[in-house]
Protein backbone atom coordinates (compact mmCIF):
# COMPACT_ATOMS: atom_id res chain seq x y z
CA UNK A 1 0.00 0.00 0.00
CA UNK A 2 1.14 3.48 -0.54
CA UNK A 3 1.53 6.20 1.66
CA UNK A 4 -1.21 7.73 0.83
CA UNK A 5 -3.56 4.96 0.86
CA UNK A 6 -2.85 3.66 4.20
CA UNK A 7 -6.04 5.01 6.48
CA UNK A 8 -4.22 6.47 9.39
CA UNK A 9 -1.04 8.23 7.29
CA UNK A 10 -0.92 11.89 7.09
CA UNK A 11 0.06 11.51 3.92
CA UNK A 12 -3.65 10.21 2.91
CA UNK A 13 -5.60 13.58 2.62
CA UNK A 14 -9.04 12.37 3.75
CA UNK A 15 -7.25 10.65 7.46
CA UNK A 16 -5.51 14.56 7.12
CA UNK A 17 -9.22 16.33 6.87
CA UNK A 18 -10.85 13.64 9.07
CA UNK A 19 -8.60 14.48 11.90
CA UNK A 20 -9.00 18.04 11.22
CA UNK A 21 -12.40 18.06 11.10
CA UNK A 22 -12.75 16.34 14.78
CA UNK A 23 -10.39 19.23 16.46
CA UNK A 24 -11.94 22.41 14.16
CA UNK A 25 -15.36 21.48 15.74
CA UNK A 26 -14.44 20.94 18.83
CA UNK A 27 -12.71 24.26 19.19
CA UNK A 28 -16.01 25.89 17.79
CA UNK A 29 -17.94 23.88 19.93
CA UNK A 30 -15.88 25.77 22.54
CA UNK A 31 -16.25 29.31 21.05
CA UNK A 32 -20.19 28.60 20.22
CA UNK A 33 -20.74 28.31 24.38
CA UNK A 34 -18.61 30.66 26.06
CA UNK A 35 -20.29 33.81 26.32
CA UNK A 36 -16.50 35.45 27.51
CA UNK A 37 -13.68 34.85 25.87
CA UNK A 38 -11.80 31.73 26.67
CA UNK A 39 -8.62 33.20 27.27
CA UNK A 40 -8.16 36.78 27.95
CA UNK A 41 -5.34 37.89 25.38
CA UNK A 42 -8.24 36.51 23.20
CA UNK A 43 -10.25 39.74 23.79
CA UNK A 44 -9.07 41.84 21.54
CA UNK A 45 -9.53 39.72 17.90
CA UNK A 46 -13.41 39.59 17.18
CA UNK A 47 -15.30 36.44 16.30
CA UNK A 48 -13.80 35.86 12.97
CA UNK A 49 -9.81 35.83 13.53
CA UNK A 50 -10.53 33.37 16.71
CA UNK A 51 -12.34 31.07 14.12
CA UNK A 52 -9.26 31.14 12.13
CA UNK A 53 -6.96 31.55 14.54
CA UNK A 54 -9.14 27.68 15.62
CA UNK A 55 -8.63 26.56 12.63
CA UNK A 56 -5.08 27.08 11.89
CA UNK A 57 -4.12 25.81 15.40
CA UNK A 58 -6.29 22.42 14.47
CA UNK A 59 -4.50 21.92 11.79
CA UNK A 60 -1.02 22.80 12.82
CA UNK A 61 -1.58 19.88 15.81
CA UNK A 62 -2.71 17.14 14.05
CA UNK A 63 0.58 18.18 11.94
CA UNK A 64 1.92 18.03 15.50
CA UNK A 65 6.09 18.45 15.86
CA UNK A 66 6.47 16.43 12.23
CA UNK A 67 6.91 20.01 10.47
CA UNK A 68 8.90 23.14 11.09
CA UNK A 69 5.49 25.11 9.96
CA UNK A 70 3.21 23.43 12.54
CA UNK A 71 5.81 23.89 15.09
CA UNK A 72 6.06 27.77 14.35
CA UNK A 73 2.37 28.00 14.35
CA UNK A 74 1.86 26.23 17.45
CA UNK A 75 4.79 28.04 19.20
CA UNK A 76 3.31 31.37 18.44
CA UNK A 77 -0.38 30.05 19.92
CA UNK A 78 1.70 28.79 23.10
CA UNK A 79 3.57 32.40 23.00
CA UNK A 80 0.34 34.19 22.72
CA UNK A 81 -1.54 32.18 25.29
CA UNK A 82 1.11 32.98 27.91
CA UNK A 83 2.07 36.29 27.21
CA UNK A 84 1.47 38.85 29.84
CA UNK A 85 -0.77 41.74 29.29
CA UNK A 86 1.69 43.89 27.93
CA UNK A 87 1.27 47.28 26.14
CA UNK A 88 1.46 47.02 23.17
CA UNK A 89 4.21 49.36 22.58
CA UNK A 90 6.47 47.72 24.02
CA UNK A 91 6.54 44.20 22.25
CA UNK A 92 9.75 42.61 22.85
CA UNK A 93 11.47 41.32 19.50
CA UNK A 94 11.01 37.11 19.22
CA UNK A 95 14.32 35.76 18.45
CA UNK A 96 13.77 32.94 16.13
CA UNK A 97 16.06 29.53 16.75
CA UNK A 98 17.85 29.24 13.55
CA UNK A 99 18.00 25.59 12.32
CA UNK A 100 20.42 26.45 9.67
CA UNK A 101 22.07 29.13 9.35
CA UNK A 102 21.06 31.55 6.97
CA UNK A 103 22.32 30.94 3.37
CA UNK A 104 24.55 34.16 2.14
CA UNK A 105 23.61 34.71 -1.21
CA UNK A 106 27.55 35.86 -1.42
CA UNK A 107 28.52 32.48 -1.11
CA UNK A 108 26.77 30.63 -3.65
CA UNK A 109 24.56 31.34 -6.42
CA UNK A 110 20.64 31.19 -5.14
CA UNK A 111 19.83 27.82 -6.92
CA UNK A 112 16.44 29.52 -8.03
CA UNK A 113 18.00 32.48 -9.56
CA UNK A 114 15.73 34.92 -8.33
CA UNK A 115 15.97 35.47 -4.36
CA UNK A 116 12.97 37.67 -4.19
CA UNK A 117 10.43 35.41 -4.70
CA UNK A 118 12.02 32.79 -2.26
CA UNK A 119 12.05 35.77 0.27
CA UNK A 120 8.23 36.57 -0.13
CA UNK A 121 7.45 32.67 0.20
CA UNK A 122 9.66 32.41 3.79
CA UNK A 123 7.23 35.16 5.10
CA UNK A 124 4.03 33.24 3.67
CA UNK A 125 4.96 29.86 5.04
CA UNK A 126 5.07 29.59 8.71
CA UNK A 127 8.91 29.40 10.45
CA UNK A 128 9.88 29.66 7.03
CA UNK A 129 12.27 32.05 8.20
CA UNK A 130 14.94 30.00 9.57
CA UNK A 131 14.91 27.29 6.56
CA UNK A 132 17.26 26.96 3.53
CA UNK A 133 16.01 26.88 0.48
CA UNK A 134 15.36 22.60 -0.31
CA UNK A 135 13.93 22.43 3.08
CA UNK A 136 11.95 25.39 2.51
CA UNK A 137 10.57 23.57 -0.39
CA UNK A 138 9.75 20.64 1.50
CA UNK A 139 7.51 22.82 3.59
CA UNK A 140 6.09 24.45 1.57
CA UNK A 141 4.99 21.34 -0.15
CA UNK A 142 3.57 19.89 3.10
CA UNK A 143 1.87 23.57 4.31
CA UNK A 144 0.01 23.73 0.99
CA UNK A 145 -1.28 20.15 0.88
CA UNK A 146 -2.69 20.85 4.44
CA UNK A 147 -4.42 24.21 3.87
CA UNK A 148 -5.86 22.61 1.02
CA UNK A 149 -7.34 19.94 3.30
CA UNK A 150 -8.09 22.68 5.89
CA UNK A 151 -10.08 24.78 3.44
CA UNK A 152 -12.12 21.94 1.76
CA UNK A 153 -13.40 20.86 5.47
CA UNK A 154 -14.27 24.54 6.21
CA UNK A 155 -16.27 24.54 3.04
CA UNK A 156 -18.25 21.49 3.86
CA UNK A 157 -18.96 23.05 7.34
CA UNK A 158 -19.83 26.46 6.05
CA UNK A 159 -22.45 24.42 4.02
CA UNK A 160 -23.76 22.63 6.49
CA UNK A 161 -24.76 25.25 8.63
CA UNK A 162 -26.00 27.58 5.59
CA UNK A 163 -29.60 27.26 6.13
CA UNK A 164 -31.09 26.25 3.09
CA UNK B 1 29.17 23.92 -11.36
CA UNK B 2 32.79 23.35 -9.96
CA UNK B 3 33.18 27.06 -9.33
CA UNK B 4 30.46 26.84 -6.99
CA UNK B 5 31.60 27.20 -3.25
CA UNK B 6 29.18 25.90 -0.96
CA UNK B 7 29.00 28.03 2.58
CA UNK B 8 30.68 25.83 5.79
CA UNK B 9 28.07 23.77 7.14
CA UNK B 10 25.83 23.67 4.18
CA UNK B 11 25.42 20.52 1.75
CA UNK B 12 26.31 21.48 -1.99
CA UNK B 13 22.54 21.65 -3.43
CA UNK B 14 22.21 19.57 -6.80
CA UNK B 15 21.00 20.41 -9.56
CA UNK B 16 18.22 17.41 -10.05
CA UNK B 17 17.14 18.22 -6.42
CA UNK B 18 16.04 21.61 -7.51
CA UNK B 19 14.58 20.30 -10.23
CA UNK B 20 12.82 17.39 -8.59
CA UNK B 21 11.49 20.12 -6.00
CA UNK B 22 10.13 22.11 -7.82
CA UNK B 23 8.30 19.20 -10.67
CA UNK B 24 6.95 18.34 -7.13
CA UNK B 25 5.61 21.86 -6.27
CA UNK B 26 4.65 22.29 -9.48
CA UNK B 27 2.15 19.03 -9.44
CA UNK B 28 0.04 20.87 -6.32
CA UNK B 29 -0.52 24.28 -7.94
CA UNK B 30 -3.48 24.30 -9.86
CA UNK B 31 -2.31 26.88 -12.85
CA UNK B 32 0.74 25.04 -13.59
CA UNK B 33 -0.57 21.31 -13.11
CA UNK B 34 -1.24 21.00 -16.71
CA UNK B 35 1.27 23.12 -18.29
CA UNK B 36 1.93 21.93 -21.52
CA UNK B 37 5.74 21.62 -21.02
CA UNK B 38 6.22 19.40 -18.47
CA UNK B 39 8.57 21.79 -16.49
CA UNK B 40 8.30 25.69 -15.82
CA UNK B 41 10.72 27.42 -15.10
CA UNK B 42 12.11 27.84 -11.07
CA UNK B 43 10.80 31.36 -10.69
CA UNK B 44 7.77 30.41 -12.12
CA UNK B 45 6.70 28.20 -9.99
CA UNK B 46 8.04 29.98 -6.96
CA UNK B 47 6.03 32.64 -7.97
CA UNK B 48 3.28 30.43 -8.47
CA UNK B 49 3.42 29.02 -5.13
CA UNK B 50 3.56 32.59 -3.79
CA UNK B 51 -0.06 33.52 -5.09
CA UNK B 52 -1.25 30.15 -4.32
CA UNK B 53 -0.53 30.62 -0.88
CA UNK B 54 -2.05 33.65 -0.76
CA UNK B 55 -4.77 32.56 -2.29
CA UNK B 56 -5.18 30.02 0.24
CA UNK B 57 -5.03 32.46 3.24
CA UNK B 58 -7.57 34.19 1.60
CA UNK B 59 -9.80 31.67 1.62
CA UNK B 60 -9.49 30.97 5.34
CA UNK B 61 -9.77 34.50 5.85
CA UNK B 62 -13.45 34.61 4.26
CA UNK B 63 -14.40 31.15 5.22
CA UNK B 64 -13.56 32.15 8.89
CA UNK B 65 -15.12 34.75 8.39
CA UNK B 66 -18.78 33.13 7.12
CA UNK B 67 -18.38 30.65 9.82
CA UNK B 68 -18.48 32.98 12.86
CA UNK B 69 -21.24 34.97 11.04
CA UNK B 70 -23.40 31.48 10.90
CA UNK B 71 -21.92 30.06 13.86
CA UNK B 72 -24.35 32.93 16.10
CA UNK B 73 -27.12 31.47 14.14
CA UNK B 74 -27.18 28.44 14.46
CA UNK B 75 -30.07 27.07 16.74
CA UNK B 76 -28.68 24.87 19.68
CA UNK B 77 -31.42 22.44 19.35
CA UNK B 78 -31.59 22.38 15.04
CA UNK B 79 -30.31 19.58 13.09
CA UNK B 80 -27.02 20.82 12.37
CA UNK B 81 -26.33 21.00 15.68
CA UNK B 82 -27.16 17.12 16.17
CA UNK B 83 -24.33 16.09 13.37
CA UNK B 84 -21.93 18.21 14.60
CA UNK B 85 -22.84 16.60 18.25
CA UNK B 86 -22.91 12.99 16.86
CA UNK B 87 -19.38 14.07 14.70
CA UNK B 88 -17.61 15.47 17.92
CA UNK B 89 -18.51 12.24 20.35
Amino acid sequence: MSPSQQPTSLNNPAYLKNQFAHRFIRALNNLHHTKTPPHHNYKMYNRSTRVKIAANTAMASVVGSRRAWSRAVLWKIRKLRSRKRVNCHHQEKVSLKRRNPKPKTEDFNNPFGDSSQESKLRELVPGGETLDAVCLMGETANYIKCLVAQVEVMKTLVDLYNPT
Amino acid sequence: MSNRRSAPGTQRITDEQITELVSKLQQLLPELRNHRSNKASASKVLQETCNYVRSLHKEVDDLSDRLSRLLSTVDDDGPQASIIRSLIN
